[in-house]
Formats: structure tokens, sequence, C-alpha cells
């Protein structure tokens, strides 16, 4: 990449940001909103491991360091633009990124890591305000090569939610009804990709299946291997189901993209 | 005055009805979202007691009722206030001037300013499952009628929390997530609110009374909420409603229309 296309992306990046600075008390009632559900989760598990005891497999420390994990990851993954493109094809914006000279999915990209890195800022402060009110049990992995490769799969979560949500935008190109499909998803999503609890905590032959849909590849999978709950077969073929959505995921945006630029009308504009 | 109302917001209602069935499909899509997300939750409350046995010593059925109890007060808010979602909107492109200038009270306007069908679509299922375990649980009348004068209860309380959430909408458009927030919070008694420990428990029983909204009327169904409680639950529920009000007037006059 040049150095002035670099520059363009940047000033992708930096218009993102000023973005979310021209309505600085709406984004703090966003933070304020995230963290409130994380509280909820949090308390919750909090009251039923309040004895002590062993269930579901965790015990209080294992299932609240889970929480706090889900709240980091998932501050991370959610943190997106992507949820606009539908929008932005119903009412005919998508235009001015056709017209500009940039890639779109670059500028996707660059619009989304500005929305990362905003949103990481401000769930750092909140974490280490959290970690030192409630100063819960956690568990700190010491073993160097499983948190790499929670890195991997947690970068691999980032890269899963970003195309499922390019693809449900894309839904825009035939359908105005692009929020109550999106809403489905997000129900699925609290459930079955292990935000609220995790999903081996279900019955084992709904794990199983789970397993191989992309929904625990985007919380669950990461924080498993972080907190040392999976064997290396388990972690291997983790990555193969992983690698394998990415790839279906990725060829499915660009079939999609091709077929719907062919019926986009800008219809709106 | 009150027939009068009552057909003005009759006739808000089918509209909305109406403005729903234009995008079927859509519809469609919200209610089975919101279904799921209701069968999923109450997949969670079995599969924790069933581990768990008792959950703050309530049992698998009284935890349902809690469960119900909540869903019911929500949805039932949500289908009759769906219209504050839309107030920030109607304040930042000036619409809401052409709602003061009409001949009805503008509070009434934007907070009933029609049923959401889809939430009445959904609040069926709901009362007639919590029929059924209100009909396993033992009980006297007298415990019943407690509950239905604080559901009553509950009910004012979260207009309130509506009134509140416009006149906020008034004073600062910025605010897009209030009634979100209420949503968030409130959604904390999914699950009986003496699982929290204090003071979470106190904060959410006195200074946001989601306590008393959603886990007092079960609590006096099951005999297990004192006479002092009980007054305590009522008396806020008087007081938060007059203060709402006050606060919608006072942000009324500070209403500039400057959008439109």
């Amino acid at each position: 990449m040049s150095l002035i296309t670099s520059k363009k992306y940047l000033m992708i990046f930096k218009n993102t940001w000023d973005e979310y600075s021209a309505y600085r008390i709406n984004f703090v009632f966003w933070r304020v909103r995230v963290v409130l559900r994380f509280l909820i989760t949090y308390f919750l598990w909090s009251a039923i491991y309040s004895s002590q005891q062993n269930y579901f497999g965790y015990n209080r420390q294992s299932m609240l360091s889970y929480v706090l994990l889900t709240y980091l990851v998932s501050n991370f993954v959610f943190a997106t633009r992507t949820q606009d493109i539908g929008s932005e094809i119903n009412e005919g914006r998508l235009t001015n990124y056709l017209l500009r000279p940039i890639n779109y999915f670059t500028g996707l990209i660059a619009r989304d890591i500005s929305d990362k890195f905003i949103n990481f800022i401000f769930t750092v402060v909140e974490f280490v305000f959290l970690l030192n009110i409630f100063q819960p049990p956690i568990f700190f992995q010491t073993n160097f090569n499983i948190v790499v490769f929670s890195i991997i799969g947690f970068l691999g979560s980032i890269v899963i939610y970003f195309y499922i949500s390019i693809l449900l935008g894309f839904i825009g190109f035939w359908s105005a009804e692009i929020w109550g499909i999106r809403f489905i998803f997000m129900v699925l999503l609290d459930f079955f990709a292990g935000t609220l609890f995790p999903i081996d905590i279900l019955p084992a032959i709904v794990t199983k299946i789970l397993l191989f849909t992309p929904f625990p590849y985007m919380f669950y999978f990461p924080i498993k291997i972080y907190l040392g709950r999976l064997s290396l077969n388990e972690i291997i073929l983790g990555f193969g189901v992983l690698c394998t959505w990415i790839f279906l995921l990725k060829s499915l945006v660009m079939i999609v993209w091709n077929k719907g630029l062919r019926i986009y009308s800008a219809e709106g504009r | 005055m009150l027939i009068h109302y009552i057909r003005i917001w009759l006739r808000l209602t089918l509209s909305s009805f109406q403005v729903a069935l234009i995008s079927r499909f859509g519809a469609v899509l919200f209610t089975v979202a919101k279904l799921l997300r209701f069968g999923f939750f109450l997949s969670i409350v079995y599969l924790v007691m069933n581990k768990t046995n008792t959950l703050a010593g309530y049992t698998l059925s009284q935890s349902i009722v809690f469960f119900l109890t909540y869903n019911v007060i929500d949805t039932f808010t949500q289908l009759l206030f769906r219209d504050v979602y839309r107030f920030r909107q109607k304040v930042i492109n000036g619409d809401f001037d052409l709602i003061l200038i009409k001949p009805m009270s503008p509070l009434f306007r934007v907070l009933l300013g029609g049923a959401d069908p889809m939430d009445l679509i959904v609040l069926i299922p709901y009362v007639c499952i919590l029929m059924f375990f209100l009909f396993q649980t033992n009980t006297s009348v007298g415990l019943f009628a407690i509950y239905i004068l604080l559901l009553t209860n509950a009910f004012i309380i979260s207009t309130a929390f509506h009134i509140t959430v416009l006149a906020l909408g008034i004073l600062t458009t910025e605010i897009d997530h209030t009634i979100m927030i209420y949503r968030d919070i409130t959604s904390m008694a999914r699950f009986p609110i003496d699982i929290y420990q204090e003071p979470i428990r106190a904060l959410i029983t006195f200074i946001i009374p989601i306590g008393i909204m959603m886990t007092f009327p079960v609590k006096a169904l099951f005999g297990l909420l004192s006479l002092p409680l009980l007054l305590i639950a009522l008396g806020l529920g008087l007081g938060v409603i007059g203060l709402s009000l006050l606060f919608w007037q006072i942000a009324l006059t500070k209403y500039t229309s400057a959008s439109s």
C-alpha cells in the first residue's frame, strides 16, 4: 500500500474518530450500557456461585474469569461500524463510497479499526475500574503458548464477526428489512456464542453441534483457550473449524457483494 | 375527557398497527426474535435451577414466576410506551412542534402515541404461561390481590421512568441511549433481586426501584413481603410519578424548538 493510499485510509480512521467526538454524551451513554450489561451478567453468576460450589464444571474463579474475559473480548469483537452497511445501501449512501478512489472493504476495515481503538481505550479504563471495585478472583494464564493460541483465536473472532456483520448488512441490496434479521442474529449471538455463559454448560449434544457453527468462535473459543480448558487436539480442531468458516464467509461476502452491486440502484439518491 | 383520550389512543394504535403491517416480514422477524430470546432465557432459568436447586432460596417454579412477571411488566410497558423510543427524532427534526400545537396533552401524545402490535403478539403467550404457573402456586385471594396491586404500582413506576426519559429528551438531544439504559437496568430483575449482594440490592430497590417494580409483586404473592415494605412500595410509586410529572413540566418550559 503506497503512502498516499495509506493516508486515505488514515483519514477514514480519523473521520470515524471525529464522528464519535461529535456525539460525546451519546458515546458515554453507550459505554454506560456496555458496563451495565456486563455487571448484570457478573452479578448473576456471582450470586449463583456465592456458596463457592462447583456447577457445570466451573468453580467461582473460572466462571467469573470467563465473564470478565467475555467483557474484554466482546467489547473488541462487537466494536464495528459494519452494522451501518444495510442502511447505507437502503438510503443510497453506498454510492458515496463507490464513487471515491478507495477500496470499499479496506475503508470498512479502517472504520472498524477506529471504532475498536476508541472502544478499547474505554474498555481498558472501565476494566481497571471494575477490577478495583469488585476485586474478583481472576485466573491469569502463565503458559506462553496458550496465551499465543488465545490471541490468535481472538483475532479469528474479530474476522469472523466482521464478515458475518457485513453479510447481514448486504441483505440491504435485496430488502429493507435489515434490522429484524440482525436482531435475531444478536439474540442467537447472546446464547450460542458464549457472551452470557460458556456454551459447555448446555447439554453436551447441543454444545457439540454448536462447535460446528461460527457462533462459539466469536467469544467462547478464544476464552476457553486462555482459561486452559481445551486440550491441544480440541484447539487444533477448533482452529480448523474457525479457518474453514473464515474462508467460507469471505468467499460468500465477495459473491454477495458482486451480485448485490449488479442490482444496486442507489435508491434514495 | 377520558373517553376523548381513549378514542385518540385507539386511533393512534390503529395507525401504529397499520404501519407495522406495511412491512409484515419485518414484524414477523422482530416477533420471532423476541420469542426466541424469551425461550432462551427461560431455558437458562431451568438450566441454572436444575443444577443449583434453589436461587436465593426460591424454587424452580417460583423463579419462573419471577421471570414471567418481569417479562409481562416489561412487554406491557413496551406495548404502551413504544413511541417514547421515537421521541428524540421528533425533537431533532422539529416534529414535536406539531404535537405541541394540537389540542391535546403533548405528554399523552408522546408517551402513548400508539401501541406496538409486535409486543401485543408476544404478550399474549407470556400472560398465558404466567397464569399457568400462578394457578400452581399455593397462595390466597388476598395475596393475589396484593400481587395485582403491586403490578399496577410497577406500571406507575415504569410510566414515571418513561416520562423522565421524555423530559431528558427535551433537555438534551444528544442522549440516544437513555431508554435502553432503563431497559438494561430493569433486566437485572429477570431473576429475583435477592440474588444480588448489598449495596447493589438496596440500590436497585430504593434508588432505582426496579426491585419494587419486578420482584416485590411476586414476593407479595408468596407471602414474603412485609406490610412496611408494601407501604413503602406504594408510597414510592406515587412519589416517583409526581416527581416525573414535575420534571416533564420543567423540561417543557426549556424547549426551544431550535430544530424546526
